[in-house]
């Protein structure tokens, strides 16, 4: 029978563990007679001692078993899962930790080791639960009970332990205390937080149902980013400390990495959500009432009729602002199409970089067009290009922004422009920029400079900041003006021998560019969702720059005699 | 029940369904309560699909989420496995993948 239950096993080690200290024990005394002798006994002989520190790793598992039993209960496979992830984790760094502190390593050390690791466990497992009360339907009174006992305790010993590390720090001088006062400190913040997502889950509770609190998940944000940020504090504090007094901590790398890896995500989902949500704001129309009733009045989220209080995304598709708020919390996109909110960007290109670099202070308009849309926006410098001169020159410039507003409504997408026209210059640019049109270098300039500024309005308050800002955006400007310039003599070294071929292709270009400007126009508003629009419309915009090239270099040879 | 093209076919496979107090902002726990002998699906019955993680939207209904849960029976994902041993058996050896679910329907969902 090889088979045997790992409750069997359990017991029948323990009890095995058990028989063999009560026998190595009572040999001794059996032996010594007197208690001192046969203490000296024991310890002096290998055999009894490793029966001994058996039996201690037998009382360790058992406390652990009691304890989990008293705060948990039975364990979910989720958890159990994880707990022995995170603790193979945890041993690992223990094993790296134990190099660095071989000179002090002793029987106390390891005793504080294992207690690290308990509690460790305990928080995980603490975490752990408390984000299943999220999910479970039915959360008792011991629920409660366990959970708040709990979240004391640990919180409690960690700040014992952080005090007891702290004085042996200051009285002893540095030793291997460090590591656990930070440890320990580190803990504090896991339960700080598990406390905290404890209260939020308690108050989104007692909410009832037709009326769910939804400032729950802004600040679950918030709390995150506080405690990462605090987490990747204390760490840095650490290391300066360990780097100082002792070694580079290799052990700690691995937990340093994950928290800046956690901070930097938690940073990026503020700033993201944020951005989504002033976005969305500003710049995206309130739906009126006739395009709520032209398609399906509910609210594909909540599923409640539509009436008022709802934004249109670029890709047209409606929702009240409410559920899209609590969306964007969480993801950027648009609930049905999944269209990037922030980044509806195409393949970039060389410049794309250079315009997304400040992008580090969010442009309010940070590119507001989905894939789909952005030929469109364009479209003006078409018409322009046609009516008046190839290259609209920046005084001409302010000239672009009536366009789109009257004639052009045609195409569905239009009215988002004419819905905010203010809004318009502040999100020209992301559509401009996208793909750099090669004849229209100095176009993206002028239309960063101004939502720049509107940026650094934005910053006024903090003027060392804004100053920065503003000498960082400046950069940029210099920058992209450069590149424009670079491909500029780029574009007409290599064009200048074809200038030959004179005035034929102007009067075909002249009719052409209006042709295609139309077409994409038409599969911009047919094709509603970007995923089809991909590969056809790199093509496209392709074509459509090289006729602009073309006609910019006939318009140049038009100039020049 | 399972989908009459696949190995499944004849088999009626439970699902357990938990909405987080959130919904539909986070996606609903779906897990299968019957054992299935599938790449993408383990043995606690949790699923490997990506609309139930970090494609989650709020448009989808459970409808849509059974649907596409119907599709992945008919068609697994074997290039992003939950059961490797499964994955691999459905890459190189489709009749004993076949084989073996079909037992398995037989076994546990019949």
């Amino acid at each position: 029978m090889l088979q045997i239950s790992p409750r069997l096993r359990n017991t029948l080690i323990s009890i095995g563990s058990l028989i063999l200290t009560t026998a190595v024990v009572s040999n001794a005394f059996y032996q010594r007679k007197q208690f001192y002798p046969s203490i000296i006994y024991i310890t002096k002989s290998n055999a009894s001692m490793a029966a001994i520190y058996f039996q201690g790793l037998t009382l360790v598992f058992l406390t652990w078993k009691l304890l989990r039993w008293v705060f948990f209960g039975q364990l979910r496979p989720a958890e159990i899962e994880h707990l022995v992830d995170k603790s193979w984790f945890a041993m690992t760094d223990t094993c790296l930790a134990f190099t660095v502190f071989r000179d002090e390593f002793n029987s106390s050390f390891v005793t504080l080791f294992t207690i690290l690791l308990f509690l460790k466990c305990f928080h995980w497992l603490a975490e752990d639960r408390i984000d299943y009360m999220e999910r479970t339907p039915v959360i008792t009174k011991l629920f409660h009970f366990r959970a708040v006992s709990l979240l004391t305790t640990l919180s409690f010993l960690d700040i014992f332990f952080v005090a007891y590390a702290y004085n042996s720090l200051v009285t002893r001088g540095a030793s291997y205390q460090l590591v656990f006062g930070f440890e320990y400190a580190v803990l504090c913040t896991a339960v700080g937080f598990t406390a905290i997502k404890y209260i939020l889950h308690c108050i989104d509770s007692l909410h009832d149902q037709t009326a769910p609190w939804d400032r729950k998940a802004a600040i679950l944000l918030y709390t995150e980013l506080v405690i990462n940020f605090s987490r990747v504090t204390l760490y840095t504090v650490f290391l300066v400390l360990m780097f100082k007094m002792q070694s580079f901590p290799l052990f700690a790398v691995r937990p340093i990495y994950m928290a800046v890896k956690s901070f930097k995500k938690s940073l990026y989902d503020v700033i993201m959500s944020r951005r989504a949500i002033h976005t969305m704001n500003t710049l995206y129309p309130n739906a009126t009432l006739e395009e709520i009733r032209a398609g399906d009045s509910t609210c594909i989220i909540c599923r409640e009729e539509m009436t008022t209080s709802c934004k249109k995304l670029p890709c047209n598709h409606i929702f009240h602002a409410y559920c899209l708020r609590s969306w964007f919390q969480r993801q950027q996109t648009c609930p049905t199409c999944r269209l990037d909110i922030l980044r509806p960007r195409r393949p970039a290109t060389a410049a794309a970089p250079a315009a997304a670099a400040p992008a580090g202070q969010p442009a309010p308009g940070g590119g507001a067009f989905p894939p789909g849309q952005f030929a469109f926006p364009q479209q003006p410098h078409f018409h322009m290009g046609n009516m008046a001169f190839p290259f609209p020159l920046p005084p001409g410039f302010p000239q672009h922004f009536p366009m789109p507003q009257p004639g052009q409504a045609g195409p569905a997408q239009l009215p988002n422009l004419t819905g905010a026209p203010m809004m318009y210059p502040a999100f020209y640019p992301a559509g401009g920029m996208m793909p750099p049109p090669p004849p229209l270098p100095p176009m993206p300039v002028p239309n960063f400079a101004d939502m720049s500024e509107e940026d650094l309005r934005r910053l006024e308050g903090d003027s060392r900041r804004a100053l920065e800002m503003r000498v960082a955006h400046l950069r940029n400007i210099q920058a992209l003006l450069d590149a424009a310039v670079i491909q500029f003599t780029q574009y007409l070294s290599l064009m200048t021998p074809p200038v030959v071929l004179p005035a034929v292709p102007l009067t075909s270009t002249t009719t052409i560019p209006t042709g295609t400007s139309e077409a994409t126009v038409s599969s911009s508003s047919t094709n509603a969702t970007p995923s089809e629009e991909t590969p056809t419309g790199n093509s496209e915009s392709d074509e459509v720059r090289r006729r602009r090239l073309q006609r910019f270099q006939n318009g140049l040879a038009a100039e020049q005699p | 029940m399972g989908p009459a093209d696949s190995p499944y076919e004849g088999g009626v496979f439970f699902l357990d369904i938990v909405f987080p107090t959130d919904y539909p902002f986070k996606p609903p726990k779906v897990s299968f309560q019957t054992k299935i002998y599938h790449p993408n699906i383990n043995s606690n019955g949790s699923i490997c699909l990506d609309i139930l993680r970090s494609q989650w939207s709020p448009a989808l209904t459970i409808s849509k989420v059974l649907l596409s849960i119907c599709s992945l029976l008919t068609d697994p994902n074997p290039d992003d496995p939950l059961v490797p041993e499964i994955a691999r058996a459905y890459k190189t050896d489709r009749e004993k993948y076949n084989q073996m679910a079909r037992e398995w329907t037989s076994k546990y969902a019949m």
